[in-house]
């Protein structure tokens, strides 16, 4: 792998003498000297913010006046036994309100939404299972050969494209009391508050998640999609011999063959779906749905401390699912 | 097959225990039986579940020009039945495309548009710049520590923005950088908010995963032997890098920056938060022209549909242009990321 030097004689010396430096590098030394802008960016962004985050969890104080008091795990433990309540905006608890627990959420939704742990939780569960089955309709008719499909393509990929605030614009006036004909129809079928519909916790809880559907549906059919192309496709000529109707196909075969990119992209969804702030905050506001994002947002002028604790735990939880991702990836061996 | 039918028209299933019942019970057994009629079937579903899925995802876009091309007064009188048939359904009521002028002489809008634009290319120059380095080493080179690091850069895709918030923006105020747990001062940093290093800097590194692994996958695919025949004719291992793996792999370095131009167009967070008003001057994206409308001209409904209109244009056609590109991205880091 030697290398004809003759080629670089028209470059200065300092260029010539680096260019031989790197080129006598180890294959090691090499890979790590190619990596350095990535993880000095990474660091520099990522891992630095992340620990100075956790670091500032444990203490009080405002952003940018005064010496920060050291607490230890206090702002934790004031989070999860309801202390913080009272600084945190709008009428938001952390934790659950056991009182209407049991009620099923959307016949009584009111005392859950007013819970930022329980607002994320549940809207990343119900997004994610709406998306995974509607996107899974979309994968298999994208699967078909017919004329148009480009077209037909491009028609379910533009809700994924498009910027998260005008998603949320185009909710928003579908069900502002002024403009919107949606409200009109949905709440008589007790979907959305008659009126004030977007200063409602239940309605906007409702609005938020079909919104976060109808654009990140196609997301997962193109997941799904990828999965369902990779199938061998003799395997229904077989299926068909053996005379199998389409139903058994696709149980038999479709499904079990297309279950690991499935887990892969549920998964994968369910870690973005944890994040949710724009749509929210562009809909309506961050007090009608507090995310766990959104409540990061919220405190962060006003408690540096108890803004840092609650987006330590947002990432620890989205760390939880993420190893699980990551176990799953590693078992592959990547 | 059951299931199937069942699903078309549960009473037609039913009826078919007496053989010569009604219309659509002998409708339901030619169709178990006829071979043909059950294609046919298959089709009328395949086109009315198609059909489904074009409205609901068309159908708000269509909502958008409604309110867009009807006059403010209009909109605010509501009455959205249809003519003749009398049945509430939203259509335009008049053509104002005069809306589309307004927007710009209530809002510079081309500038928040502009500033948009100049944040989503300049992340996408770093993060390509960037990316093509780690691609390469991920997707060509065999050296210890390789999966370690890439489960690392795997592991930064997966936190939330607000993770790193705090920090960030305690930073780009112009506050002393600290060694977390030390407390050492490193460095003042510049104040950034309010410039598009204080978005861009986010982004590239927020981005810079999903880009790594299209590019390392692209990457790893081109046969060994071209470098290799590159490396003999005397090309450094960079060399060989730029002239023959990049230009072999255009494909996957398109796919990489579309996604990453969508992407920063589309990105909310660090968006809202770093211009800290809604200000062109203040390097604030098309969302914060967006928001404008929403905050300023509150009742100017037909505004902000005219807005969003022409914000959405450039993603629908990139989307029409290079969705083979996007399908193939999503797909090839995606499923990794």
């Amino acid at each position: 792998m030697s290398t004809g030097r003759e080629h670089e004689s028209k470059w200065p010396g300092p260029v010539v003498s680096f260019s031989r430096w790197l080129e006598n590098l180890g294959e090691t030394a090499f890979a790590y000297l190619l990596l350095t802008p990535v993880f000095v960016l990474l660091g520099a962004i990522a891992f630095y913010p992340l620990l100075r985050t956790f670091e500032l969890s444990l203490f009080t104080g405002v952003l940018g006046s005064g010496e920060p008091t050291f607490v230890g795990l206090q702002n934790y433990v004031d989070l999860f036994t309801g202390a913080a309540n009272p600084t945190l905006p709008g009428s938001v608890t952390f934790l659950p309100d056991v009182t209407t627990s049991g009620s099923f959420p959307f016949v009584h939704v009111d005392g859950w939404v007013r819970s930022t742990l329980i607002v994320t939780l549940l809207f990343t569960f119900v997004s994610v299972s709406f998306e995974t089955i509607i996107g899974f309709g979309q994968a298999l008719i994208l699967d078909k050969d017919f004329s148009g499909r480009r077209w037909v393509r491009a028609a379910i990929i533009i809700p994924w494209a498009i910027p998260l605030v005008i998603q949320g614009m185009i909710f928003y006036l579908m069900f502002h009391p002024s403009t919107g004909f949606l409200t009109s129809y949905l709440a008589p079928l007790g979907l959305v508050a008659e009126t004030n519909t977007l200063n409602d916790p239940a309605s906007t809880f409702l609005i938020v998640t079909v919104a976060d559907i109808w654009k990140t549906s196609a997301f997962m059919a193109l997941l799904i999609l990828a999965g369902l192309q990779s199938i061998d496709r003799n395997l229904y000529d077989v299926a068909k011999v053996a005379g199998a109707s389409p139903w058994q196909q696709f149980k038999l075969i479709t499904f079990p063959l297309v279950l690991p990119t499935l887990i892969i992209a549920v998964l994968f969804r369910t870690i973005n779906a944890m994040r949710i702030y724009g749509l929210i905050d562009t809909v309506s506001s961050c007090t009608t749905v507090p995310s766990l994002s959104c409540m990061v947002v919220e405190t962060f002028y006003s408690s540096r401390g108890l803004s840092s604790a609650i987006a330590f735990v947002t990432a620890g939880i989205v760390g939880i699912v993420a190893s699980v991702v990551i176990y799953q990836r590693y078992k592959e061996g990547f | 097959m059951a299931t199937i039918d069942g699903s078309n028209d549960s009473t037609g299933s039913n009826d078919s225990t007496e053989p010569e019942g009604g219309p659509l019970a002998r409708w339901t057994k030619s169709v178990i039986e006829d071979q043909e009629k059950r294609e046919r079937l298959y089709r009328a579903l395949f086109i009315v579940a198609a059909g489904f899925f074009l409205l609901t995802t068309l159908f708000p876009f269509y909502w958008l020009l409604v309110l867009a091309l009807t006059p403010t007064s209009r909109i605010l009188t509501g009455d959205w039945s249809l003519p003749i048939i009398g049945i509430e359904f939203p259509h335009p009521q008049g053509f104002n495309v005069y809306a589309f002028v307004e927007m710009f002489e209530q809002v510079p809008f081309h500038l928040f548009m502009f500033n948009s634009f100049v944040l989503a290319i300049s992340t996408t120059v770093i993060v390509l710049a960037v990316a093509t380095l780690a691609g390469y080493v991920f997707g060509r080179l065999d050296f210890p520590g390789r999966g370690v690091l890439m489960l690392v850069v795997l592991m930064i895709s997966y936190f939330p923005p607000a993770a790193f918030l705090v920090p960030l923006f305690d930073a780009f105020l112009g506050n002393a950088v600290v060694v977390p747990f030390l407390g050492i001062e490193l460095f003042e940093s510049p104040r950034l908010v309010n410039t598009p290093a204080s978005m861009v800097l986010p982004f590239s590194a927020l981005f810079l995963p999903l880009a790594i692994f299209i590019l390392t996958t692209f990457y790893s695919q081109i046969p060994d032997g071209l470098e290799d025949a590159a490396r003999v004719e005397g090309t450094t291992r960079l060399g060989a890098l730029v002239r023959v793996i990049m230009p072999l792999s255009a494909p996957g370095l398109a796919t990489a920056a579309v996604l990453t131009f969508i992407t920063v167009y589309n990105e909310y967070f660090f968006s809202s938060i770093m211009a800290l008003e809604n200000n062109p001057e203040n390097w604030s994206p098309l969302l914060g022209g967006i928001l404008s409308y929403q905050t300023q001209y509150t009742t100017e409904f037909n505004l902000m549909a005219a807005a969003s209109i022409v914000g959405v244009l450039p993603i629908v056609i990139i989307v029409i242009v290079a969705q083979e590109r996007i399908v193939s991205g999503l797909t090839a880091g995606g499923l990794k990321e």
